[in-house]
């Protein structure tokens, strides 16, 4: 734990309350210089809350926040010529041209880049004269990327930027954070799009009710979840119903004098179980590796597990 | 239009009861207040025939108070009744009007504009049931306030007859600008310009009954404000004219219904236009933004207030002609010994003047509560604006520009008496005189910024200020208001010029109010949580 050298958003037991309801209960984050970090949980687990809370719109109740060394709600200002947000809901207005948007949002952060800012609405295949009133919900986001990403800001904080995009565009999207991260630059993305996260990020943080479950590389992420077995051996496996870390296991016959198996294995375990089918005598085997999407239902699950940081106190 | 056009209609208005209905009580509980009381008020201060026979003589016939009460039906034989109705129907009118439009803009194109209409119409909804939900509330809240006001009129004694037909009268307006405010909501594809330009129809509405009662030609059958006092509450009601505006909001619903079948949700009738692709130089800092979003609502203001500005500078002319005819009046303005009858009207002009621009420069300052829970003051925030920067920015737009605007208008009501009476140094007088309310207006304006920056929640509160200042300056005769009431209008305790000599201390007094309002705005804006809905 503990903020490193590099870090550019630090976040320590982060708390905020708004009237009875907790939105943040101990929340730590944790971003590197350069790097894409992931910033992962279900509906109402406080992503935007600690976002705003890192913007200076927040003020948060107890623990620590830093970005780009300095304190978000002090130094608000300063901090902000050095970034670049995206809201996840985009409300621009309604009798400004998205060109005009984009350009006064441009002028204020105080970096106009007329080559990039063209590159950018040909890539996003966005008109620039049509008023803010009559763009869809995915036009509005591409009017707060192209802004965005125009600038020259060190780090982009982009709140769930791509859920109103088509396929095609999603793709641009993550082109265009490739380049970033090319670019030495640091992208915090709140997203639920597991593949967008499986492409982009180097880490993730993975929240749920206001505390951070979840955090690190995605291999490591990976290395703590189940790989599920699907097999048909030749006989019954009992053992399989006493072993550790053998989970929703099932029997049942196919026919031939087969036995079917099913279920889930966590990674330290994985060994030994292929190990007692293989004694059995293996006639068909599937193994599914660890998704993100179980990563992600395991821990948005409230009863699968519990936090891997001990509960702060409530 | 077909049954199924209007499927779920009920259950849409019980919506709008559910959303509205603090909204409503209070409104019912002002309107209700204002009437009652002016009504115990003027059965106080006219408890002799005598007395009810002065009333009649001193504002029978002088044209510079029927543009401001109406044609004082009744008079020839005064009951209280009519005295009531000459000193308040026409703004109880307003106000129900009033009431009538900011709902019907509320719940149609605003909610259009939001995107809920999305959801909502998405449902087994008919075409035209929200339209309809919403025409049934209006009408349900006006026909509340028309019973409330007509029952405390029995009670105070007043007659059955009339008392019910002021209530009708008032219905009738409420449910007439509603059906406009309903056309006004198809065509245009913001709820401001919406409710703008149904704000236009009132001052023209206003303006035309004027001349019609002045000038006694029927004009006024033109006008709904002149529909509604065509009634003739105590003064021989007649009935009949109540079909008037019953006809003219069923051909106006008509005309909606028909205008929302050739438009899209969410559009306006007139196309959208293409903006341009990249930005001006104006829009470079918040300030220049602020500009660019006050922009066409200041226009829209300035056209309203210059044309009744110099309309009333027009009208100032009659009021002299009348101390020729009634030697009443002329010894009534004699023994005020505070100038003529024409300053009089004339200082009444200005205080109307300053009572619209500071509505405006209110309703200026609240748009940043609206930019706030719109989401809009987010991306701006996170650049390098700090929050001070982004609301002083909406805060300085709406000072000039109501600075702008009491200028025009003092110069449009110079110009119009200049005109009319022949003497040129009428502009300059009272140009000076209505910039005098600038800092008044602005003290309004300062304390709307207070709400909006530090307590957004409660800034509609604001309006209260302006509400209070609105009765204070054209009923507080007739409510026979003490002085320490009247003290809580800013406007109060600017000198009535040209009636009153120019004193600069209250103006420093009020700006200095102003200043203290907006600094505590903003020390309570850098410690709060910025909100969103």
């Amino acid at each position: 734990m503990g903020a490193t050298v590099a870090a550019v958003i630090s976040v320590q037991r982060l708390e905020k309350s708004f009237g009875t309801t907790r939105a943040l209960d101990g929340l730590d984050l944790e971003v590197e210089r350069g790097e894409v970090h992931g910033f992962l949980g279900p509906n109402g687990a406080g992503k935007s809350v600690t976002i705003r809370i890192l913007l200076g719109l927040l003020r948060h109740d107890a623990g620590t926040a830093r970005l780009l060394d300095g304190d978000p709600w002090q130094d608000a200002v300063e901090l902000h010529r050095r970034l670049a947000y995206v809201p996840g809901d985009v409300n621009l207005w309604p009798n400004l041209s998205g060109g005009e948007v984009i350009d006064l949002l441009a002028r204020l952060r105080g970096h106009t880049d007329l080559r990039r800012r063209a590159e950018l609405l040909d890539r996003f295949a966005l008109d620039p004269r049509k008023k803010c009133r009559t763009y869809s919900k995915g036009n509005r986001q591409k009017v707060a990327l192209v802004a965005a990403l125009t600038s020259d800001a060190e780090l982009l904080v982009l709140d769930e930027p791509t859920a109103g995009l088509d396929p095609l565009m999603e793709a641009e999207f993550q082109q265009c954070i490739l380049e970033a991260k090319a670019e030495g630059r640091t992208v915090l993305l709140s997203s639920h799009i597991l593949a967008e996260v499986e492409q982009l990020c180097d880490r993730v943080t993975i929240i749920r009710q206001g505390r951070t479950v979840q955090r690190g590389t995605l291999a490591e992420l990976r290395h703590l979840t189940r790989t599920s077995v699907e097999a048909v051996v030749e006989g019954p496996v009992p053992q399989l119903a006493h072993m550790e870390g053998v989970h929703h296991l099932q029997f049942d016959d196919p026919g031939a004098g087969g036995v079917h198996v099913t279920f889930d294995v966590d990674a330290g375990n994985l060994g030994e179980a292929i190990h007692l089918l293989a004694d059995t005598g293996i006639r068909t085997l599937v193994s599914q590796p660890p998704t993100l999407e179980e990563l992600f239902l395991r821990h948005y699950d409230d009863e699968s597990s519990p936090p891997v940081e001990p509960a702060g106190e409530r | 239009m077909t049954r199924a056009d209007f499927t779920n209609t009920f259950v849409m208005m019980r919506l709008v009861l559910r959303r509205d209905r603090t909204r409503f009580a209070v409104w019912v509980l002002a309107i209700a207040v204002l009437v009652l009381t002016s009504a115990s008020s003027v059965k106080g201060l006219y408890d002799t025939p005598e007395s009810l026979a002065a009333y009649a003589r001193l504002v029978k016939d002088n044209a510079a108070l029927i543009v401001q009460a109406g044609p004082g039906f009744g008079l020839d034989d005064p009951t209280v009744g009519a005295v009531l109705m000459n000193e308040l129907s026409i703004w109880a009118i307003i106000v129900v009007a009033l009431l009538s439009m900011f709902t019907v803009t509320r719940h149609t194109r605003a909610e259009e504009e939001s995107e809920r209409a999305d959801v909502v119409r998405s449902t087994p909804l008919g075409r035209d049931a929200n339209a309809a939900a919403t025409m049934l509330a209006v009408l349900l809240v006006d026909v509340v306030v028309a019973a409330v006001v007509a029952g405390g009129l029995v009670g105070l004694g007043l007659s059955v007859a009339g008392s019910v037909a002021f209530g009708a009268s008032l219905v009738g307006a409420g449910v007439v600008f509603a059906s406009i405010t309903l056309v006004s909501a198809q065509i245009f594809p913001t709820a401001r310009a919406a409710s703008g330009s149904a704000f236009l129809v009132l001052g023209i509405s206003f303006v035309i009954r004027a001349i019609g009662d002045v000038a006694g030609n029927g004009l006024s059958w033109l006008s709904p404000i002149g529909w509604a006092q065509a009634v003739r509450p105590f003064a021989d009601e007649r009935w009949w004219v109540l079909l008037l505006p019953i006809a003219a909001s069923f051909v106006l619903v008509a005309l909606s219904a028909g205008l929302a079948d050739r438009r899209d949700l969410g559009a306006g009738l007139l196309p959208q236009r293409v903006g341009p692709a990249s930005a001006g130089a104006l829009l470079s800092t918040p300030f220049g933004l602020a500009v660019r979003l006050h922009r066409a609502s200041v226009l829209g203001w300035a056209t309203g207030v210059t044309l009744l500005s110099f309309f009333y500078g027009v009208v100032a002319e009659q009021a002299q002609r009348m101390l020729d005819d009634n030697p009443d009046l002329a010894d009534f303005f004699a023994q005020l010994g505070t100038g003529s009858i024409t300053d009089a009207f004339l200082a009444t002009a200005v205080t109307m003047t300053a009572l619209l621009v500071g509505g405006y420069a209110v309703a200026a300052v609240l748009r940043l509560r609206t930019e706030e829970s719109g989401g809009r003051a987010d991306p701006l925030l996170a650049t390098p604006t700090s929050r001070a920067r982004w609301a002083l920015s909406h805060l300085a737009v709406a000072m000039v520009a109501q600075v702008a605007l009491l200028a025009a208008g003092g110069l449009a009501l110079g110009l119009g008496a200049a005109v009319a009476m022949g003497d040129a140094g009428r502009v300059l007088q009272l140009t000076g005189a209505t910039l005098a309310m600038a800092p008044a207006a602005a003290l309004l304006a300062a304390i709307a910024f207070l709400f909006a920056a530090a307590w957004p929640r409660a800034a509609l509160a604001s309006w209260v200020g302006v509400g209070a200042a609105a009765v204070i300056a054209l009923l507080g005769g007739v409510l026979d208001l003490p002085d320490a009431v009247k003290a809580l209008s800013p406007f109060h305790h600017v000198p009535a010029m040209p009636v009153q000599p120019f004193e600069v201390a209250p103006l420093l007094v009020l700006a200095a109010m102003g200043a203290l309002a907006v600094a505590a705005g903003l020390g309570g804006l850098r410690r709060r949580d910025m909100a969103r809905t």
